[in-house]
Protein backbone atom coordinates (compact mmCIF):
# COMPACT_ATOMS: atom_id res chain seq x y z
CA UNK A 1 0.00 0.00 0.00
CA UNK A 2 1.22 3.23 -1.09
CA UNK A 3 1.36 6.36 1.01
CA UNK A 4 2.58 10.01 0.88
CA UNK A 5 5.42 11.23 2.18
CA UNK A 6 4.52 13.29 5.31
CA UNK A 7 8.11 15.41 5.50
CA UNK A 8 8.22 17.01 9.04
CA UNK A 9 8.23 21.30 9.47
CA UNK A 10 10.91 22.31 11.70
CA UNK A 11 10.33 25.80 11.97
CA UNK A 12 12.57 28.36 14.41
CA UNK A 13 14.92 30.45 11.95
CA UNK A 14 13.71 33.36 10.37
CA UNK A 15 16.27 33.10 7.53
CA UNK A 16 17.40 30.84 4.85
CA UNK A 17 18.95 27.84 6.04
CA UNK A 18 22.48 27.10 4.45
CA UNK A 19 23.77 24.28 6.15
CA UNK A 20 22.86 21.17 8.61
CA UNK A 21 24.95 18.50 10.09
CA UNK A 22 23.89 15.52 12.02
CA UNK A 23 25.96 13.84 14.70
CA UNK A 24 26.85 10.35 15.37
CA UNK A 25 24.98 8.06 16.78
CA UNK A 26 24.72 8.02 20.84
CA UNK A 27 22.93 6.99 23.83
CA UNK A 28 21.29 9.70 23.53
CA UNK A 29 20.19 9.27 19.72
CA UNK A 30 21.68 11.98 17.25
CA UNK A 31 21.70 15.61 16.90
CA UNK A 32 21.32 17.80 14.36
CA UNK A 33 22.38 21.43 14.51
CA UNK A 34 21.74 23.77 11.67
CA UNK A 35 23.24 26.53 9.90
CA UNK A 36 21.34 29.78 9.36
CA UNK A 37 21.64 33.64 7.81
CA UNK A 38 20.05 34.82 11.26
CA UNK A 39 22.85 34.02 12.56
CA UNK A 40 21.64 31.82 15.45
CA UNK A 41 22.75 28.11 14.75
CA UNK A 42 20.06 25.56 16.15
CA UNK A 43 20.48 21.96 17.84
CA UNK A 44 17.57 19.66 17.33
CA UNK A 45 17.23 16.35 18.33
CA UNK A 46 17.40 14.41 15.44
CA UNK A 47 14.52 11.56 14.91
CA UNK A 48 12.26 14.51 15.42
CA UNK A 49 13.40 18.03 14.75
CA UNK A 50 12.62 19.14 18.03
CA UNK A 51 14.51 22.15 18.96
CA UNK A 52 17.16 21.56 21.87
CA UNK A 53 18.89 25.15 22.30
CA UNK A 54 20.29 27.82 20.04
CA UNK A 55 23.76 28.84 19.74
CA UNK A 56 23.93 32.19 20.79
CA UNK A 57 27.35 34.32 20.18
CA UNK A 58 27.54 34.88 16.26
CA UNK A 59 27.21 38.25 15.09
CA UNK A 60 26.70 37.64 11.47
CA UNK A 61 24.85 34.91 9.48
CA UNK A 62 25.86 31.49 10.29
CA UNK A 63 27.58 29.64 6.82
CA UNK A 64 28.50 26.49 8.32
CA UNK A 65 27.73 24.33 11.13
CA UNK A 66 28.88 20.72 12.59
CA UNK A 67 28.71 18.81 15.37
CA UNK A 68 30.88 16.16 16.46
CA UNK A 69 30.39 12.43 16.76
CA UNK A 70 28.83 12.34 20.05
CA UNK A 71 27.33 15.78 19.81
CA UNK A 72 29.20 16.95 22.57
CA UNK A 73 30.58 19.85 20.90
CA UNK A 74 29.50 21.84 17.95
CA UNK A 75 30.91 24.15 15.43
CA UNK A 76 29.85 27.21 13.35
CA UNK A 77 31.44 29.50 10.68
CA UNK A 78 29.74 32.67 10.47
CA UNK A 79 30.09 35.77 8.36
CA UNK A 80 31.52 37.90 11.42
CA UNK A 81 35.16 36.35 10.65
CA UNK A 82 34.82 34.14 12.87
CA UNK A 83 34.12 30.48 13.42
CA UNK A 84 33.23 29.20 17.38
CA UNK A 85 33.56 26.08 19.24
CA UNK A 86 30.30 24.71 21.29
CA UNK A 87 29.40 23.20 24.54
CA UNK A 88 26.64 21.44 22.35
CA UNK A 89 25.29 20.19 26.24
CA UNK A 90 25.11 23.31 27.71
CA UNK A 91 24.77 25.21 24.67
CA UNK A 92 28.08 27.71 26.11
CA UNK A 93 30.62 28.87 23.88
CA UNK A 94 34.23 27.49 24.28
CA UNK A 95 36.29 28.87 21.78
CA UNK A 96 36.12 31.86 19.09
CA UNK A 97 38.70 31.54 16.19
CA UNK A 98 39.45 34.25 14.79
CA UNK A 99 39.47 35.21 11.05
CA UNK A 100 40.74 37.60 8.15
CA UNK A 101 37.49 37.30 6.10
CA UNK A 102 34.14 35.62 6.48
CA UNK A 103 34.12 31.53 7.09
CA UNK A 104 31.84 29.19 5.62
CA UNK A 105 32.70 25.77 6.42
CA UNK A 106 34.09 24.07 9.39
CA UNK A 107 34.67 20.25 10.44
CA UNK A 108 35.96 18.19 13.20
CA UNK A 109 37.78 15.35 13.00
CA UNK A 110 36.74 11.65 14.30
CA UNK A 111 38.19 12.18 17.28
CA UNK A 112 37.04 16.14 17.97
CA UNK A 113 41.04 17.24 18.87
CA UNK A 114 41.23 19.39 15.07
CA UNK A 115 38.61 21.75 13.77
CA UNK A 116 39.17 21.88 9.77
CA UNK A 117 37.98 25.45 9.00
CA UNK A 118 37.40 27.31 5.23
CA UNK A 119 36.58 30.72 3.90
CA UNK A 120 36.41 33.59 2.02
CA UNK A 121 40.27 34.39 2.59
CA UNK A 122 41.02 31.22 0.75
CA UNK A 123 42.89 29.44 3.03
CA UNK A 124 42.34 25.49 4.97
CA UNK A 125 42.94 25.93 8.89
CA UNK A 126 43.32 23.20 11.07
CA UNK A 127 43.01 23.86 14.76
CA UNK A 128 44.53 22.04 17.30
CA UNK A 129 41.55 22.48 19.87
CA UNK A 130 43.55 21.13 22.70
CA UNK A 131 45.86 24.04 22.43
CA UNK A 132 43.14 26.50 21.42
CA UNK A 133 45.66 29.46 21.76
CA UNK A 134 47.92 28.42 19.17
CA UNK A 135 48.44 29.16 15.61
CA UNK A 136 46.34 27.17 12.64
CA UNK A 137 48.09 24.94 10.48
CA UNK A 138 47.48 27.14 6.88
CA UNK A 139 46.95 25.44 3.85
CA UNK A 140 46.59 27.27 0.42
CA UNK A 141 46.08 26.71 -2.78
CA UNK A 142 42.39 27.83 -3.49
CA UNK A 143 42.47 30.72 -6.06
CA UNK A 144 38.53 31.60 -5.07
CA UNK A 145 37.03 31.79 -1.54
CA UNK A 146 36.23 28.17 -0.43
CA UNK A 147 32.71 26.97 0.13
CA UNK A 148 33.20 23.40 2.01
CA UNK A 149 35.99 21.73 3.42
CA UNK A 150 35.55 18.36 4.76
CA UNK A 151 38.04 15.73 6.59
CA UNK A 152 37.86 12.43 4.89
CA UNK A 153 39.99 9.24 4.31
CA UNK A 154 39.87 8.94 8.21
CA UNK A 155 41.02 12.37 8.76
CA UNK A 156 44.35 11.65 6.54
CA UNK A 157 43.19 14.29 3.70
CA UNK A 158 40.71 17.27 3.26
CA UNK A 159 38.61 17.79 0.57
CA UNK A 160 37.70 21.10 -0.21
CA UNK A 161 35.49 22.79 -2.95
CA UNK A 162 35.50 26.39 -4.00
CA UNK A 163 33.59 28.31 -6.92
CA UNK A 164 35.60 26.77 -10.11
CA UNK A 165 37.25 23.76 -8.66
CA UNK A 166 36.49 20.67 -6.61
CA UNK A 167 39.71 18.93 -5.14
CA UNK A 168 38.10 15.14 -5.74
CA UNK A 169 38.50 12.53 -7.76
CA UNK A 170 35.31 11.77 -9.90
CA UNK A 171 33.51 8.73 -8.78
CA UNK A 172 30.15 9.39 -10.86
CA UNK A 173 28.08 12.03 -12.03
CA UNK A 174 24.24 12.23 -11.86
CA UNK A 175 21.93 13.99 -14.50
CA UNK A 176 19.46 16.30 -12.86
CA UNK A 177 16.24 18.42 -13.94
CA UNK A 178 17.65 21.60 -12.42
CA UNK A 179 20.89 22.85 -10.74
CA UNK A 180 21.59 21.19 -7.94
CA UNK A 181 23.26 22.78 -4.27
CA UNK A 182 23.38 19.68 -2.07
CA UNK A 183 23.45 16.13 -2.45
CA UNK A 184 24.42 13.37 0.93
CA UNK A 185 24.84 9.61 -0.05
CA UNK A 186 22.98 6.81 2.22
CA UNK A 187 25.16 5.83 4.82
CA UNK A 188 24.94 2.21 3.22
CA UNK A 189 25.38 4.00 -0.68
CA UNK A 190 22.13 2.05 -2.57
CA UNK A 191 21.22 5.73 -2.94
CA UNK A 192 21.66 9.41 -2.94
CA UNK A 193 19.16 12.48 -2.12
CA UNK A 194 20.03 15.65 -3.65
CA UNK A 195 18.08 19.20 -3.53
CA UNK A 196 18.64 22.68 -5.47
CA UNK A 197 17.17 25.59 -7.06
CA UNK A 198 13.87 24.02 -8.19
CA UNK A 199 12.94 23.56 -4.11
CA UNK A 200 12.30 19.80 -4.94
CA UNK A 201 14.19 17.01 -3.28
CA UNK A 202 15.44 14.06 -5.34
CA UNK A 203 16.31 10.66 -4.56
CA UNK A 204 18.66 8.57 -7.04
CA UNK A 205 19.90 4.96 -6.98
CA UNK A 206 23.19 5.02 -6.62
CA UNK A 207 24.01 2.28 -8.66
CA UNK A 208 22.20 3.14 -12.08
CA UNK A 209 21.51 6.63 -11.34
CA UNK A 210 17.84 6.64 -12.00
CA UNK A 211 15.83 9.19 -10.30
CA UNK A 212 13.74 6.87 -7.72
CA UNK A 213 11.03 9.11 -5.97
CA UNK A 214 11.00 13.32 -6.13
CA UNK A 215 9.10 15.68 -3.19
CA UNK A 216 7.65 19.14 -3.64
CA UNK A 217 7.45 21.08 -0.17
CA UNK A 218 9.93 23.56 0.09
CA UNK A 219 9.28 27.13 -1.15
CA UNK A 220 12.41 28.21 -1.34
CA UNK A 221 15.56 26.84 -3.09
CA UNK A 222 17.48 23.75 -1.33
CA UNK A 223 20.77 25.11 0.07
CA UNK A 224 21.64 21.44 2.22
CA UNK A 225 20.26 17.84 2.51
CA UNK A 226 22.03 15.19 4.70
CA UNK A 227 21.29 11.77 5.12
CA UNK A 228 21.31 10.79 9.26
CA UNK A 229 23.59 8.22 10.63
CA UNK A 230 21.29 5.55 10.71
CA UNK A 231 20.03 6.31 7.15
CA UNK A 232 16.09 6.12 8.29
CA UNK A 233 15.62 10.08 7.31
CA UNK A 234 17.45 13.04 5.38
CA UNK A 235 16.51 16.34 6.23
CA UNK A 236 16.67 19.41 4.10
CA UNK A 237 17.60 23.51 4.72
CA UNK A 238 16.25 26.10 2.62
CA UNK A 239 15.85 29.61 1.45
CA UNK A 240 12.36 29.72 3.06
CA UNK A 241 14.26 29.13 6.10
CA UNK A 242 12.64 25.69 7.02
CA UNK A 243 14.24 22.54 7.29
CA UNK A 244 12.27 19.73 6.79
CA UNK A 245 12.73 15.61 7.74
CA UNK A 246 11.84 13.04 5.16
CA UNK A 247 11.30 9.78 5.18
CA UNK A 248 13.99 7.16 3.54
CA UNK A 249 11.14 4.42 3.63
CA UNK A 250 7.94 6.00 3.45
CA UNK A 251 5.19 4.97 5.78
CA UNK A 252 7.63 3.15 8.27
CA UNK A 253 7.47 4.00 11.87
CA UNK A 254 10.14 6.43 13.34
CA UNK A 255 10.58 9.24 15.38
CA UNK A 256 6.94 10.83 14.65
CA UNK A 257 6.15 8.90 12.09
CA UNK A 258 3.70 6.11 12.80
CA UNK A 259 2.63 3.18 10.62
CA UNK A 260 -1.00 2.56 10.32
CA UNK A 261 -1.86 -0.81 9.60
CA UNK A 262 -4.76 -0.76 6.57
CA UNK A 263 -8.41 -1.99 8.25
CA UNK A 264 -9.03 -5.18 6.57
CA UNK A 265 -12.86 -5.00 6.80
CA UNK A 266 -13.20 -1.75 4.83
CA UNK A 267 -12.03 -0.80 1.86
CA UNK A 268 -11.12 3.11 3.35
CA UNK A 269 -7.60 3.92 3.10
CA UNK A 270 -5.90 4.25 6.81
CA UNK A 271 -5.98 8.01 7.82
CA UNK A 272 -4.84 9.19 10.94
CA UNK A 273 -7.12 8.90 13.94
CA UNK A 274 -5.14 10.51 16.73
CA UNK A 275 -6.48 13.50 17.57
CA UNK A 276 -3.63 16.27 18.95
CA UNK A 277 -3.88 19.59 20.30
CA UNK A 278 -1.72 21.05 17.63
CA UNK A 279 -3.16 19.81 14.48
CA UNK A 280 -6.28 19.16 13.15
CA UNK A 281 -6.55 16.54 10.72
CA UNK A 282 -7.50 18.52 8.04
CA UNK A 283 -4.03 20.82 8.81
CA UNK A 284 -2.49 17.23 8.57
CA UNK A 285 -4.15 16.88 5.23
CA UNK A 286 -2.94 20.05 4.30
CA UNK A 287 0.43 19.49 5.36
CA UNK A 288 1.14 16.08 3.25
CA UNK A 289 -0.79 17.43 0.50
CA UNK A 290 1.70 19.82 -0.45
CA UNK A 291 3.43 16.79 -2.14
CA UNK A 292 1.73 15.70 -4.90
CA UNK A 293 4.95 15.26 -6.82
CA UNK A 294 5.82 11.71 -5.61
CA UNK A 295 6.24 9.46 -8.56
CA UNK A 296 6.87 6.17 -6.06
CA UNK A 297 4.66 3.86 -7.44
CA UNK A 298 2.38 1.47 -5.67
CA UNK A 299 2.33 -0.71 -8.73
CA UNK A 300 5.97 -1.95 -8.99
CA UNK A 301 5.54 -3.98 -11.87
CA UNK A 302 4.81 -0.74 -14.00
CA UNK A 303 8.59 1.06 -14.12
CA UNK A 304 10.57 -0.27 -16.30
CA UNK B 1 -10.02 7.01 -14.63
CA UNK B 2 -8.71 8.52 -11.40
CA UNK B 3 -6.75 6.44 -8.65
CA UNK B 4 -7.51 8.27 -5.47
CA UNK B 5 -4.64 9.73 -3.62
CA UNK B 6 -2.55 7.61 -1.06
CA UNK B 7 -3.61 8.40 1.93
CA UNK B 8 -0.07 11.00 4.27
CA UNK B 9 1.96 8.88 6.51
CA UNK B 10 0.62 9.64 10.27
CA UNK B 11 2.38 11.57 12.27
CA UNK B 12 2.10 11.48 16.28
CA UNK B 13 2.69 15.38 16.18
CA UNK B 14 4.81 18.27 14.79
CA UNK B 15 8.43 18.79 15.89
CA UNK B 16 8.59 21.49 18.72
CA UNK B 17 10.42 24.55 18.07
CA UNK B 18 12.28 27.07 20.02
CA UNK B 19 10.41 28.24 23.24
CA UNK B 20 10.04 32.16 23.25
CA UNK B 21 13.05 34.11 23.52
CA UNK B 22 14.45 31.18 25.56
CA UNK B 23 17.91 29.68 24.33
CA UNK B 24 17.00 26.19 25.22
CA UNK B 25 19.74 23.50 26.47
CA UNK B 26 17.35 22.41 29.56
CA UNK B 27 19.48 22.54 32.56
CA UNK B 28 18.22 19.43 33.92
CA UNK B 29 17.63 17.88 30.46
CA UNK B 30 18.68 13.97 29.35
CA UNK B 31 22.38 14.83 29.05
CA UNK B 32 23.16 17.21 31.49
CA UNK B 33 25.85 15.33 33.69
CA UNK B 34 27.91 14.79 29.88
CA UNK B 35 30.53 17.03 30.19
CA UNK B 36 32.91 17.37 26.86
CA UNK B 37 35.72 14.23 26.63
CA UNK B 38 38.81 15.90 27.44
CA UNK B 39 41.11 15.44 25.13
CA UNK B 40 44.09 13.31 25.90
CA UNK B 41 42.04 11.16 28.88
CA UNK B 42 42.11 7.38 27.91
CA UNK B 43 38.98 5.65 26.65
CA UNK B 44 37.58 3.39 29.81
CA UNK B 45 37.23 -0.29 28.51
CA UNK B 46 33.66 -0.53 26.52
CA UNK B 47 33.82 -4.43 25.93
CA UNK B 48 32.53 -5.71 29.65
CA UNK B 49 30.18 -3.00 29.39
CA UNK B 50 28.96 -4.06 26.23
CA UNK B 51 26.43 -6.81 26.79
CA UNK B 52 24.91 -4.79 29.84
CA UNK B 53 24.45 -1.49 27.24
CA UNK B 54 22.58 -3.89 24.91
CA UNK B 55 20.06 -4.46 27.26
CA UNK B 56 19.60 -1.45 28.62
CA UNK B 57 19.05 -0.13 25.23
CA UNK B 58 16.64 -2.72 24.81
CA UNK B 59 14.79 -1.91 27.85
CA UNK B 60 14.68 1.33 26.59
CA UNK B 61 13.08 0.57 23.15
CA UNK B 62 10.99 -1.54 24.88
CA UNK B 63 9.91 1.34 27.83
CA UNK B 64 9.57 4.07 24.80
CA UNK B 65 7.34 1.45 22.36
CA UNK B 66 5.04 1.01 25.68
CA UNK B 67 4.57 4.92 26.42
CA UNK B 68 3.94 5.31 22.85
CA UNK B 69 1.40 2.87 23.17
CA UNK B 70 -0.37 4.92 25.90
CA UNK B 71 -0.12 7.86 24.08
CA UNK B 72 -1.96 6.06 21.26
CA UNK B 73 -5.31 5.07 23.52
CA UNK B 74 -5.85 8.62 24.26
CA UNK B 75 -9.62 8.84 23.40
CA UNK B 76 -10.14 5.46 22.52
CA UNK B 77 -12.35 2.72 23.43
CA UNK B 78 -10.48 0.17 25.64
CA UNK B 79 -11.75 -3.06 26.91
CA UNK B 80 -9.87 -4.25 30.64
CA UNK B 81 -9.91 -7.65 31.86
CA UNK B 82 -10.53 -7.82 35.89
CA UNK B 83 -10.17 -9.81 37.89
CA UNK B 84 -12.92 -12.78 38.82
CA UNK B 85 -14.01 -12.36 35.01
CA UNK B 86 -14.94 -8.57 35.09
CA UNK B 87 -14.93 -6.65 31.74
CA UNK B 88 -14.80 -3.60 31.19
CA UNK B 89 -14.62 -0.81 28.55
CA UNK B 90 -14.06 2.79 28.95
CA UNK B 91 -12.47 5.66 27.24
CA UNK B 92 -8.82 6.17 28.02
CA UNK B 93 -7.98 9.12 29.22
CA UNK B 94 -4.45 9.60 31.09
CA UNK B 95 -2.07 7.11 33.23
CA UNK B 96 -0.23 8.60 36.26
CA UNK B 97 3.82 8.46 36.08
CA UNK B 98 4.36 4.94 37.74
CA UNK B 99 1.40 3.44 35.55
CA UNK B 100 0.09 2.72 38.83
CA UNK B 101 -3.68 3.91 37.64
CA UNK B 102 -5.32 4.70 34.09
CA UNK B 103 -8.23 7.76 34.18
CA UNK B 104 -10.98 6.93 32.21
CA UNK B 105 -14.42 8.12 31.30
CA UNK B 106 -17.58 6.56 30.57
CA UNK B 107 -17.05 3.32 32.22
CA UNK B 108 -19.59 0.61 31.33
CA UNK B 109 -19.77 -1.63 34.53
CA UNK B 110 -21.97 -4.24 35.41
CA UNK B 111 -23.76 -2.02 37.83
CA UNK B 112 -23.70 1.09 35.38
CA UNK B 113 -21.96 3.27 33.18
CA UNK B 114 -19.63 5.73 35.45
CA UNK B 115 -18.64 9.12 33.91
CA UNK B 116 -15.36 9.60 35.47
CA UNK B 117 -13.09 6.65 37.11
CA UNK B 118 -10.04 5.78 38.70
CA UNK B 119 -8.88 2.44 37.79
CA UNK B 120 -6.07 0.66 39.48
CA UNK B 121 -3.70 -0.69 37.11
CA UNK B 122 -3.26 -3.77 39.56
CA UNK B 123 -6.74 -4.66 39.02
CA UNK B 124 -6.12 -4.98 35.36
CA UNK B 125 -4.80 -8.04 33.66
CA UNK B 126 -5.02 -7.01 30.42
CA UNK B 127 -6.51 -4.53 28.27
CA UNK B 128 -7.15 -4.50 24.32
CA UNK B 129 -7.94 -1.16 21.68
CA UNK B 130 -8.52 -0.85 18.44
CA UNK B 131 -5.78 1.39 16.62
Amino acid sequence: MAMRQTPLTCSGHTRPVVDLAFSGITPYGYFLISACKDGKPMLRQGDTGDWIGTFLGHKGAVWGATLNKDATKAATAAADFTAKVWDAVSGDELMTLAHKHIVKSVDFTQDSNYLLTAGQDKLLRIYDLNKPEAEPKEISGHTSGIKKALWCSEDKQILSADDKTVRLELIKSFETPATINSASLHPEKEFLVAGGEDFKLYKYDYNSGEELESYKGHFGPIHCVRFSPDGELYASGSEDGTLRLWQTVVGKTYGLWKCVLPEEDSGELAKPKISFPETTEEELEEIASENSDSIYSSTPEVKA
Amino acid sequence: MQTPLPSPVPVLRLPRGPEGLSRGFAPDGRRALLKPEVPGTPESPVVHECQESQEQRARALLRERYLRSLLAMVGRQVSFTLHEGVHVTAHFGATDVEVANFYVLQLQTPIGVQAEALLRCSDIIAYTFKL
